[in-house]
């Protein structure tokens, strides 16, 4: 009698793609279980009324919504602010980047110097760096408003004033965050072949012409990504906000972020941050979606 | 027997015994908002008396900052991880309560022997008791103080605030004067800073109610807000003057810290005594002045509670009942000043802090007898970040103070 020795049942690719998925198990677990799950979770929270506190929870559907969207007025000057904030820090970023980058990227005699300088906020502690700033922003005892009385200029109260709180917030956030988009700026630069300058030179190009004909159009998927990121990043500030005016003065810098973490952590209303974080999501999916719409149009 | 035989007796046995352990012994979690070595040497100490009485129970201290403790002790509580007892402040009170989050001790303490609860007075338990229910025990009731630099009153040859609070001159208008005349621009020096130097944010309340309340004013009672009578107007006046008029409160935007000699006059509570043990100036206390109303003395209160959610919720009572008794409480009074009357007026108290001499200290102990609490509501969230942008809206030299406390009291209004 003879027992039939049984091959592998399962083919090379089968085996292989187990081995695959095993391999890949693990940080994917994690993914699902702290990305995905909370996500999703979010979307079903948006969905109740519940009460961090009381521990008390009740599906309301879309009426978290509802109220935010319509009966809301809080909630409207919040997403205003949070678009001024954007719209005055993304712009500013990106020119500054770009400009530093451009400046910094040629070998020059302390070009490592100052990109050092210029990155080295990035890095700094957020906490540290929004301290530092509200005492540099004093009114009367502040360094910046010493420094421009120097040139016969009474600074305002910045950080007390609503327009100039604002206005703030956005330089300081940028001089925080501009190292890394420059670092971005610079190595595209310096991926770009010098052959092309160096034959539009020889047509006659000025700098100009060489920046907008042929240094500008190649940075595009480049620019394309730094837009997204300070586009998102700028939506999502809170640490900034917190830090240097939490919120004020007269809620003129009251951004989403913050606004969402008030309803959920000091209101204990946690469905209603729900919908309005998920109300954020979306916003700045929507954005990039344009953003990249926008770029694909251009091409 | 092999030798990996005898490797399983021996995890087997360490293994059961562990687990024997865990089903006798009890630990009790306990959160706080201290990291002072000091305070929780003492707190240890309170817990190892505990254990005389019940030896398998141990409690912990889980210190958590006390900007986040709000938060991370509801995050724990909504996690299913609630600690069994915790300090609590006097603005978190009454929606912790109304949420149903905290444990009802009153049998507990009742049922303990000499615990005698009627030495904590129906002021003090106000915000901590609902119908029958008990649902904290206040270990701090510090009430706010006046904060002066002697060398500098000496120096300008003027008459200290705790003089002129026994000559009974000491008010409002006083401070006033004297914080103007002590403004030095030249040397840096500024006349009075506001609590914690926060009079314009966090600490707004703060700053501004023992003023209202010398003046007849008052936050709210009933339901309805008073913040837009003229009693209130006419001392957020008062001090909006001396941040505009006399210039001599530091004013927002600005820094005076009066614990580096950078301000002549503050309103603080007592554990701030602690920042001035470096002090290069002499320096002293005195009650809050006294307003057209007469004294109004106020009082911060922070209380141990139980949590309803806790898994060791009767242990954690008697816990609770333990730390709150007579002996304990007068141990915990050199650092937090204490809501039962026995204590306060004990000998030993006024001797309870070396940093404090026993005349100051009385006149801590006549701030707790007199004081009321700082307001606070079960909406009281809510209603902060809605009178924020209105309180800011004072801070500046043309504010209409009448139209802007009107439209404060029109937006809490419907949250009261």
């Amino acid at each position: 009698m003879s027992a039939a020795i049984k091959g592998p049942s399962l083919t090379l690719k089968a085996r292989e793609a187990i081995s695959g998925w095993l391999f890949v198990s693990p940080i994917l677990t994690g993914f699902m279980i702290f990305f995905v799950g909370p996500l999703i979770a979010v979307f079903y929270y948006s969905t109740t009324e519940w009460n961090l506190l009381s521990q008390q929870s009740h599906f309301v559907g879309m009426e978290n919504y509802v109220d935010a969207l319509t009966r809301n007025d809080t909630f409207w000057n919040v997403l205003v602010n949070s678009l001024v904030f954007a719209a005055g820090l993304v712009p500013l970023n990106m020119l500054l980047a770009l400009g530093l980058a451009l400046a910094l990227s040629r070998s020059v005699r302390g070009a490592v110097f100052f990109r050092t300088v210029f990155f080295a906020p990035v890095i700094t502690s957020a906490v540290a760096w929004a301290i530092i700033w509200t005492f540099l922003l004093q009114h009367e005892s502040g360094a910046v408003n010493r420094a421009l009385s120097v040139i016969g200029i009474n600074g305002p109260n910045w950080l007390h004033e609503p327009h100039w709180a604002m206005a703030s917030v956005i330089f300081t956030r940028v001089l925080k965050t501009v190292g890394l988009n420059m670092i971005l700026y610079i190595a595209a630069l310096q991926s770009i072949p010098r052959d092309y300058t160096e034959a539009a030179r020889l047509e006659g190009a000025n700098g100009w012409e060489i920046f907008r004909r042929i240094t500008w159009p190649l940075l595009a998927p480049t620019t394309l990504v730094i837009m997204v990121i300070t586009v998102v990043g700028s939506l999502k500030v809170f640490d900034h906000i917190y830090l240097m005016t939490g919120g004020g003065p007269q809620n003129a810098t009251l951004v989403l972020a913050f606004y969402i973490y008030e309803q959920g952590f000091k209101f204990f209303n946690t469905g209603y941050a729900s919908a309005l974080a998920v109300i954020l999501f979306v916003l700045i999916l929507a954005l990039t979606i344009l953003q990249t719409i926008l770029k694909a149009a251009r091409k | 027997m092999s030798t990996i035989m005898i490797k399983r007796l021996i995890c087997a046995a360490v293994l059961s015994g562990t687990i024997a352990t865990n089903v006798n012994a009890e630990e009790l979690r306990f959160t706080v908002w201290t990291g002072s070595k000091a305070h929780l040497d003492m707190l240890n100490d309170i817990a190892e008396g505990f254990r005389q009485t019940h030896p398998d129970v141990t409690v912990r201290y889980d210190t958590i900052p006390f900007g986040d403790y709000v938060q991370k002790l509801t995050l724990q509580m909504a996690g299913g991880n609630p600690p069994d007892l915790g300090w609590l402040l006097e603005n978190s009170a009454p929606a912790f309560v109304e949420a149903g989050a905290l444990a009802d001790v009153s049998k507990t303490l009742h049922a303990t022997e000499n615990y005698n609860y009627a030495d904590f007075s129906t002021s003090a338990m106000g915000l901590w008791t609902k119908d029958d229910g008990v649902y904290g025990i206040p270990f701090s009731t510090s009430p706010f103080l006046v904060y002066y630099n002697k060398s500098l009153y000496d120096a300008a040859g003027l008459e200290t605030p705790d003089q002129r609070a026994t000559d009974g001159t000491w008010t409002w208008e006083q401070l006033k004067k004297d914080a103007a005349t002590l403004r030095n621009a030249d040397a840096g020096v500024w006349g009075y800073e506001t609590v914690d130097g926060q009079g314009y944010s966090a600490r707004v309340w703060h700053n501004l109610i023992p003023i209202i309340r010398a003046y007849g004013g008052n936050a709210w009672t009933d339901g309805t807000c008073h913040l837009d009578s003229p009693e209130a107007v006419k001392a957020i006046k008062l001090f909006h003057d001396m941040i505009y008029v006399d210039g001599s409160a530091v004013p927002p935007g600005e820094q005076g810290d009066f614990f580096s000699g950078k301000s002549a006059l503050t309103v603080t509570q007592i554990s701030r005594v602690s920042k001035l043990a470096d002090a290069n100036f002499d320096w002293g206390i005195a009650p809050l002045p006294a307003g057209p109303a007469g004294n109004a003395a106020t009082v911060g209160q922070a209380a141990v509670v139980a949590f309803a959610q806790g898994k060791n919720k009767d242990i954690a009572a008697e816990f609770l009942a333990y730390m709150t008794n007579a002996k304990n409480v007068a141990k915990m009074a050199e650092f937090f000043p204490p809501a039962r009357k026995s204590v306060l007026e004990g000998d030993a108290f006024l001797s309870s802090n070396p940093a404090i001499t026993p005349e100051q200290m009385k006149i801590v102990a006549q701030g707790i007898e007199n004081g009321s609490v700082l307001p606070s509501h079960e909406h009281f969230p809510q209603i902060e970040a809605k009178a924020r942008p209105e309180f800011d809206a004072l801070w500046s030299k043309d504010a209409d103070i009448q139209a802007t406390m009107t439209k404060l009291c029109q937006g809490i209004q419907p949250l009261l």
